[in-house]
């Protein structure tokens, strides 16, 4: 349950430098008594570093094959990356996991506390998925969970992180993930009672009590998914329960994930789940969901659900007429959508061409730099519910410019961006009324709902897509 | 003193060995003990000079005893460190864990080790701080991480001390419980192990262990031998899969004890972290599976709760409580539940992927109740797993690649069971997975990245490895494959690889060949006109490849080859250029051993000769020519033992050197190009007897015939005139000569027994001798006597040195090697040298020339260098002799059997001497010594010193 070795490498000017490592030598002392003449010493940072990017596939990027690194036998199948490490016997240093986001791959060693011989599955190390948190925990801290790469404060971060990991790593055993936001109090003793302070709650909240349930559905073309959100409260262990509910015939909640703060589940809320075929009779709610808030905003639960009619219907075709091609786009809001957005567009990338369209409604922007003709259709569809897209495009030769491999031919699509307030595809809601709080302090209670698109594609329905639904087929 | 610390304790921790190349681990230790005491030092800079302390502890505490010191050092650093810098004391005391465990004072019990654990023990129990600002806390969570670590590496140590743990984590109510309950745990745990390894332990053992609250393990428990047992499987889980044995503590039902200690522990679970949760319920599901007499379902009360979870670690200790217990715990309903959630978690679109390839690789070794077969390792389906389930997991194209392999393999598993069961080849799942193949190949042909290319053919094997049996689709995919290698010929070594792979793994399977075969027909089939210089480079490396198969007919490649070295106005026509040439080269070399030569044999013939006369690259021209002789004039099984000596040794990786590998073209020659660099030291220089000292004593034996001539000076200061004169030649003396032996060392390798052109290297470690330069040795051979290896050293200062030395040597395979030496150390006596008088001198002379320069040393005002000493011991006069004569023989000026007082004149390049007169007083020997450079009087005390206590080992 411990980690040999963790290391934090960053992309700077297009290579990759190792701007963190630590070992821990009193679980390498361990490492080396458990895997007795089978033990493989970790290699100092630059070794690591050139052999780890080996097995992502990152060295050497101007060669086209290289047998270290492209042999199609070395399959990597699964989290753990196996580093060969030189020298007699191809001694090799397993399991490595890693982390790859954006500039920072983080990647740590955890024990094996098994025989080496034979291999044990990782499903027997429970090092592993402590690791695999840890890592995500960090790139969390690191990174943040905005979009947006904020290079001053990773560095300052880093700068930290010494010290955070003698909070949550001190000797190789994580203890937690790191806290995210203002650095964690000291430990204060709590005011009163018996009742023990839960040790992922940092602190205790000052200030005005309120719950805020926020739902929001994110919503696929194929498929849906959503997550609620949830925020503050005081006291030591404030019990509080949400409740989900649905509208009579609703299709039930699937695929219940929920947050470690829960502190009891009821065993009918976990039987739906979108990969087995449930009968009718499926448990439909309500949702009982008793926690005790942590201090910072968090996800209490995640559901999926399986909803008949996409919110927007749509046809895409492209049909090829001499030199040219006629495209027609038509997209139609189903009637049990709120006609109410924060907003909506559609992107058609086009790669070399000319285009010229006309729309029913809404605004064309073409978009050079990024082959891209956004359609912004605002706040509102038509009375119709229904708009449309003719035209022409015409490519102009073989210039060189960006193309994508996976777009070729007639393979086409539209993307949909869209957001709809105060609505949800699945039809849950949260009762403002139905939130139980039992504490003393009498909290401002406030829910919201929305809608988000989420990888919402039309593909053009002349070509082929390049993607196909194994379920659909099956 | 300004040393910036930040950049040299990155540029340690960057690389230790290299960072104690240029100083050594004592000083660098030494350096940072001296610092951490340094009272200017600001904390934070005392915090970084821990960190060595804690990653590399090993390094520069390489003994106990230094371990031991700077744990003392430590401790009184902590001690006086005021309370305020919590941060340092917290890193003090994570150095102190990692020093002690990891130079194993923790395991031999020592004091410091002892005193630590006290010291971390009164912290952990500490109550003064409870209304304070909560320093003291962070503290106590930082010792109770050391205990922690402590327990876990010399487990069983703080077993004495459960009740005292049990009652520190029920006292705690702020967030430190949690680092409580940790150790407690893990304590419990240990506790209970020990107890199932004794015989005849039950219930009311366990039930003292829970109560007891003596000492540490080693003072209690002193002749047991807990702490020394070198058996390590108390380190490692006691939950290992179906193969796995617990051992199990009977105790009958009865033990309430641990029952109440196990359920408060699970009552407040929830309390903790995820990632401690999961620990703490790991290390629970160890002692339930170890206490046979306490029921799995004490568990069932947290299972909903963590079976909803969205944690992987907290799902992850479900999975090994179900791997510990299977159906004690967990019904037939669970299980298939259990199961469901893994497959909805593996692309559960909330989740990341490296979750999601531990869920998926959690399926493929799934702990099922009933296992049918006990394969421990290997990837197995567990049989609830339905495709119908596994179609949730199908790759698409917008996986990343690690995913869709994994999703790949896991559908092939599900699919292969479908195929062998007969459901039939036209299971529409595999033909799902055939044609997701294909559309990862369409993405190839438009120009996918690299990524793409190398996950399409990663995908193709797998597919292949699983499926090579079904004609349909591997016949189809040799076809397509065909196609995308004409468009792409470029994509040549990946295929090349593939049928390598495939060949080489797939017993029984000729799809390799056959996809050879096939891209052989599509190359030489295809029109010539259409050839681009681009093509034919990859298209004479697939056909050098296709000609290493045996079964596959050449005549094609041959009518090819003679089509595009002979000119013709519709087709390209290589004529020059090296590289083509060697490329051409390369096909016919294989062809030269292929079984049916016999049939290639005429238009073989004619390409070489062609080569041979027309093409426009003279090196092409003479190893074709060479092909040609080698053809027409060997027999062939001549020629294959000529050829195919470097082909068949090791595999494609290692060639032989010799006539075949420098024809061979370049492939291959990396390795042989490459210095390649030992694991350890394979050979070692060891002294000899000097030559030059033999010949020395020899010289002096002829000396005591006196048959001096009267040539030589007899007055003193004409023979240090005359002695002074020879030195106006600078080289004149100014060099040692020792020699040494070059012997193989260290474990028998096979691969070095034979060692060639050995180029032996010596850089200095000071600048008290001039450059070495290098030494060759034509050859090593472990068998025959080593070979002598004479060293010219020409000191600047004469003083001991030791010598770095490396060698670059040639295996008998051709490899190139690197390796390093043991160091040389040059000791002293070895500068030593006889005086070097002119030739003619006899002994009066060399008397007087001694006489002389003692008496120019003995007038100190004359010049500063010089220095006089006198060195007394203890010795009887035989012993006195004995020690001259084995010592000082060649340096003897006086007669060692006549004189009272003896004369011992030793010169040391370039231009000192040390003068010793040596004479038996009554109460002792007295050594008197003059030298004209008193930097020498160190090094020749501490030699006599040596030299005379030896002697009188010797004679005692």
């Amino acid at each position: 349950m411990s980690l040999r070795a963790l290391w934090i490498i960053s992309r700077e000017n297009g290579e990759n430098v190792s701007t963190f490592s630590r070992r821990f030598s009193t679980v390498e002392h361990r490492a080396k008594k458990l895997a007795g003449s089978a033990y493989v010493a970790v290699p100092e940072e630059n070794t690591v570093l050139q052999l780890l990017l080996t097995e992502l596939g990152l060295t050497e990027s101007d060669k086209s094959y290289v047998a270290l690194r492209d042999d199609c036998l070395h399959c990597r199948r699964s989290p753990a990356l196996e580093l060969r490490v030189d020298g007699p016997g191809k001694r090799t240093l397993w399991p490595v996991l890693a982390i790859s986001q954006g500039p920072l791959i983080l990647a740590c060693l955890p024990l094996v506390d098994a025989p080496p011989e034979p291999r044990p599955p990782l499903a027997n190390l429970l090092s592993v998925s402590q690791g695999l948190t840890l890592l995500a925990g960090l790139e969390t801290y690191l990174l943040g969970s905005g979009s947006k790469l904020d290079s001053e404060g990773l560095s300052s971060r880093l700068a930290m992180l010494p010290s955070v990991l003698l909070q949550i790593c001190p000797l190789g055993t994580p203890l937690d993930v790191p806290p995210l936001g203002a650095p964690a109090t000291p430990i204060v003793p709590t005011p009163a009672g018996n009742q023990k302070q839960p040790s992922w709650k940092t602190g205790l909240h000052r200030g005005r009590a309120m719950v805020n349930v926020a739902l929001i559905e994110t919503v696929r073309s194929m498929q849906y998914g959503n997550q609620s959100r949830q925020d503050l409260w005081d006291g030591v262990l404030p019990n509080v329960m949400v409740t989900l509910t649905l509208p009579p015939n609703g299709s039930p909640l699937q695929d219940i994930l929920v947050h470690p703060c829960v502190t009891s589940l009821d065993s009918s809320i976990l039987t739906a789940s979108s990969v087995d075929n449930c009968d009718g009779s499926a448990f439909s709610g309500p949702y009982k969901f008793p926690f005790s808030p942590p201090l910072e905003t968090f996800r209490l639960c995640s559901y999926t659900s399986q909803v008949p009619v996409p919110p927007i219907l749509g046809s895409y075709q492209l049909k090829e007429e001499e030199n040219q091609l006629h495209v027609s786009v038509i997209l139609k809001l189903h009637e049990s959508v709120k006609n109410s957005f924060e907003y909506c567009e559609a992107h058609l990338p086009f790669f070399n061409s000319v285009v010229d369209v006309r729309v029913s409604a809404g605004q064309l922007d073409v978009s050079k730099e990024k082959n891209l003709l956004v359609w912004s259709l605002g706040q509102k569809f038509p009375k119709s519910r229904e708009v449309t897209m003719e035209g022409k495009i015409s490519f102009f030769g073989p210039t060189p410019g960006p193309t994508d491999p996976l777009y070729s031919d007639l393979t086409a699509y539209v993307k949909l961006h869209f957001k709809v307030p105060d609505m949800t595809l699945s039809g849950c809601c949260v009762d403002q009324h139905s939130v139980q709080v039992y504490s003393s302090a009498k909290p401002r209670i406030v829910t919201s709902r929305e809608l988000q698109s989420k990888e919402y594609f039309i593909w053009n329905s002349t070509g082929t897509a390049p993607v196909s639904s194994g379920q659909m087929m099956l | 003193m300004a040393v910036n610390w930040a950049e040299r304790i990155s540029a340690f921790s960057r690389s230790p060995s290299r960072f104690l190349s240029g100083t050594t681990a004592e000083a660098f230790l030494a350096e940072l003990v001296r610092e951490l005491r340094d009272d200017r030092a600001s904390y934070s800079v005392k915090v970084l000079l821990l960190s060595p302390l804690c990653e590399s502890p090993i390094l520069l505490c390489p003994s106990d005893s230094v371990g031991e010191e700077t744990a003392l050092e430590l401790m009184s650093v902590f001690a006086q460190c005021p309370p305020k810098f919590v941060d340092f004391r917290c890193h003090l005391l994570l150095a102190l864990t990692s020093v002690l465990l990891c130079s194993s004072c923790m395991s031999s019990c020592s004091c410091a080790s002892q005193d630590f654990l006290d010291l971390l023990l009164e912290i952990a129990q500490d109550i003064s701080d409870i209304h304070g600002d909560g320093s003291l806390r962070s503290l106590q969570a930082t010792a109770c991480d050391c205990l922690r670590e402590l327990e876990a590496c010399c487990p069983g140590i703080l077993s004495q001390r459960l009740e005292l743990l049990g009652a520190l984590r029920q006292r705690e109510t702020s967030r430190l419980h949690q680092a409580y309950a940790g150790l407690h745990t893990l304590v419990l745990r240990n506790a209970v192990y020990q107890l199932t390894q004794e015989a005849g332990a039950g219930a009311e053992h366990l039930k003292a262990l829970l109560g007891g609250n003596t000492s540490f393990a080693w003072e209690a428990d002193q002749d047991s031998g807990l702490m020394n047992k070198k058996d390590s499987a108390i380190l490692s889980s006691v939950i290992l899969g179906p193969v796995g044995t617990v051992p199990t503590l009977q105790t009958g039902p009865d033990c309430k004890e641990l029952r109440s200690v196990l359920s408060s522990l699970l009552e407040e679970s929830y309390l903790l972290t995820p990632l401690c949760q999961a620990a703490l319920l790991h290390r629970l599901t160890e002692v339930v599976a170890m206490v046979p007499g306490v029921p799995p379902a004490i568990f069932r009360a947290q299972l909903l709760r963590l079976l909803g979870t969205s944690e992987v670690c907290l799902l992850h200790s479900i999975l090994m409580m179900k791997c510990a217990f299977t159906d004690s715990l967990f019904s037939a309903e669970d299980e298939a539940f259990i199961l469901k959630r893994l497959v909805v978690l593996s692309q559960h679109p909330l989740l990341n992927t490296p979750p999601k390839l531990f869920y998926m690789d959690c399926l493929l070794h799934f702990p099922e109740n009933r296992p049918i077969n006990c394969s421990d390792g290997d990837e197995t389906l567990p049989v609830l797993l339905t495709p119908q389930l596994a179609s949730a997991l199908v790759p698409t194209v917008f996986n990343d690649s690690t995913t869709m392999l994994t999703r790949f393999n896991l559908l092939c598993l599900v699919y292969l069971e479908e195929a062998e069961e007969g459901v039939g080849e036209d299971g529409r799942g595999l033909a799902y997975l055939y044609e997701h193949l294909t559309s990862l190949m369409h993405i190839v042909e438009h120009g996918g990245s690299r990524e793409i290319v190398v996950t399409f053919f990663r995908a193709a094997f797998l597919f292949l490895s699983y499926f090579f049996y079904v004609e349909r689709y591997s016949n189809s995919l040799t076809d397509k494959l065909c196609e995308l290698y004409f468009h792409h010929t470029q994509l040549a070594p990946h295929l090349i690889n593939l049928a390598d792979q495939t060949q080489d793994r797939l017993s029984g399977s000729t799809w390799g060949v056959g996809l050879l075969k096939a891209l052989q027909r599509a190359i030489t089939e295809a029109p010539l006109s259409q050839l681009t210089v681009h093509d034919l480079r990859w298209h004479l490396k697939m056909l050098a490849r296709v000609a290493e198969e045996g079964e596959i007919p050449q005549q094609n490649t041959l009518n090819f080859l003679s089509c595009i070295i002979t000119p013709s106005s519709s087709s390209l026509c290589v004529s020059s250029g090296w590289r083509l040439g060697n490329s051409v080269l390369g096909v016919c070399r294989r062809l030269l051993i292929h079984p049916s030569l016999d049939l290639l044999l005429i238009p073989l013939a004619d390409i070489l000769q062609h080569l041979t006369c027309h093409y426009g690259d003279t090196d092409i021209q003479d190893h074709a020519r060479l092909y040609y002789t080698l053809l027409t004039t060997l027999s062939r099984e001549k020629l294959a033992s000529v050829l195919m000596q470097g082909e068949i040794q090791g595999g494609q990786q290692v060639k032989k050197q010799s006539l075949s590998c420098i024809m061979a073209e370049s492939e291959g020659l990396t390795a042989m190009l490459t210095v390649h660099q030992t694991e350890r030291a394979i050979f070692k220089l060891v002294e000899v007897n000097s030559e030059l000292e033999e010949k020395m004593q020899a010289d002096h034996e002829s000396d005591l015939n006196p048959n001096e001539t009267d040539t030589c000076p007899d007055e003193a200061t004409a023979a240090v005139g005359a002695y002074r004169a020879q030195f106006n030649d600078p080289d004149f003396a100014s060099e040692i000569t020792l020699n040494f032996q070059l012997t193989h060392i260290g474990a028998h390798d096979f691969r070095f027994d034979q060692l060639f052109s050995i180029h032996l290297h010596f850089s200095l470690m000071d600048d008290h001798y001039e450059e070495l330069s290098d030494i060759s040795v034509p050859c090593l051979f472990r068998e025959r006597p080593p070979p002598v290896v004479k060293l010219h050293l020409k000191p600047r200062r004469p003083y001991p040195t030791t010598l770095c030395a490396s060698a670059i040597f040639t295996t008998q395979d051709g490899l190139s090697w690197h390796t390093n030496l043991p160091d040389i150390h040059v000791d002293f006596q070895q500068v030593f040298m006889p005086l070097p008088a002119p030739q003619a001198w006899g002994r009066a002379s060399k008397l007087c020339l001694f006489e002389g320069l003692w008496d120019e040393m003995c007038q100190e005002s004359r010049e500063n260098d010089c220095a006089t000493s006198r060195f007394c011991c203890q010795l009887k006069e035989a012993a006195l002799l004995a020690l001259v004569e084995k010592r000082f023989l060649p340096f003897l000026v006086s007669d060692l059997s006549t004189n009272k007082e003896l004369k011992v004149l030793l010169f040391l390049p370039p231009q000192s001497h040390v003068l010793l007169k040596i004479r038996s007083e009554e109460d002792a020997v007295h050594f008197d010594i003059a030298t004209d450079n008193w930097q020498l009087l160190s090094h020749i005390g501490s030699y006599l010193l040596t030299i005379t206590s030896s002697q009188e080992d010797m004679q005692s």
